[in-house]
């Protein structure tokens, strides 16, 4: 499965839902989309990565980047996952302590 | 426990499956698929499967990405040699001429690349042979 991205606003943020596999294939295109929102001027972003299959290290890299681009404009990157085997990543990588990582869309937005 | 000693472009190790692919980030897909079937023949749960299917694709994520600066291994196949004898053991290896990703060819940002690999598996090596980087990992039957 390929990486589909949707974005849309909501309560002043930027939430990206991700679907499909974030590999050193298609994180650049994640880049990109992150690259582009903060362009624009999104910098509190909710990445949703509850319909993500896959997750590795360049995906990985691609979020740590993104992050440093948010909070570089004092904005903020909380993500979305309840999934056990993506969670595992992070926390084996250190960055379930890096990251702010809610279980909902909701839980999220009422974090800020 | 070592695969073998496949190294790109040898014949496949006996017992065992060895894919060969090009440096195509966008193959890196199809040998994920591939040792996750392989996984899935020693019986175990879908937790170990997932376990090799990220920590294969990651391996191969890391050697395409190994790029000397001027253009060395570019298009160096890379390899990946598995075999179930006592559990599983797969050798991914590429002649590339070092063993860390470059730094222009993937953004890692803080993290550190091979974090992950250390992480899920016990028995993680990454050996330089001559011109060739070799990561091997296994995972005995019992673990």
């Amino acid at each position: 499965m390929d990486l589909s991205l949707e974005t849309r606003t909501q309560d002043g943020c930027t939430i990206v839902e991700i679907g499909g596999e974030i590999d050193v294939y298609t994180a650049p295109r994640l880049r990109d989309k992150i690259t582009e929102l903060v362009g624009e001027g999104s910098y509190d972003l909710v990445i949703d990565m509850e319909k993500v299959d896959f997750l590795d290290s360049t995906g990985l890299g691609v979020l740590v980047g993104g992050l440093k681009k948010v909070r570089a404009h004092d904005g903020s990157m909380r993500l979305i996952c309840n999934q056990e085997r993506l969670l595992k990543i992070f926390r084996i990588t250190g960055l379930a302590k890096v990251f702010a990582i809610h279980g909902s869309q909701a839980e999220a937005l009422a974090a800020r | 426990m070592p695969a073998s000693a496949a190294t790109p472009g040898s014949p496949p190790v006996p017992g065992g499956v060895t894919v060969s692919i090009s440096r195509d980030p966008a193959l890196v897909r199809t040998v994920r698929l591939v040792a996750a079937a392989v996984a899935r023949r020693t019986g175990r749960d879908e937790e170990f499967v997932e376990d090799v299917r990220l920590a294969v694709g990651e391996a191969c994520a890391l050697l395409i990405g190994v790029s000397a600066p001027d253009g060395d291994g570019s298009d160096q196949p890379v390899t990946v040699a598995m075999q179930m004898h006592d559990g599983l053991a797969v050798d991914v290896s590429s002649d590339v001429p070092i063993a860390v990703p470059h730094p222009r060819g993937l953004d890692f940002g803080d993290t550190e690349p091979w974090a992950l690999l250390r992480g899920l598996i016990d028995d993680f090596h990454v050996h330089q042979d001559g011109p060739t980087t070799r990561v091997s990992m296994s995972w005995p039957d019992s673990a």
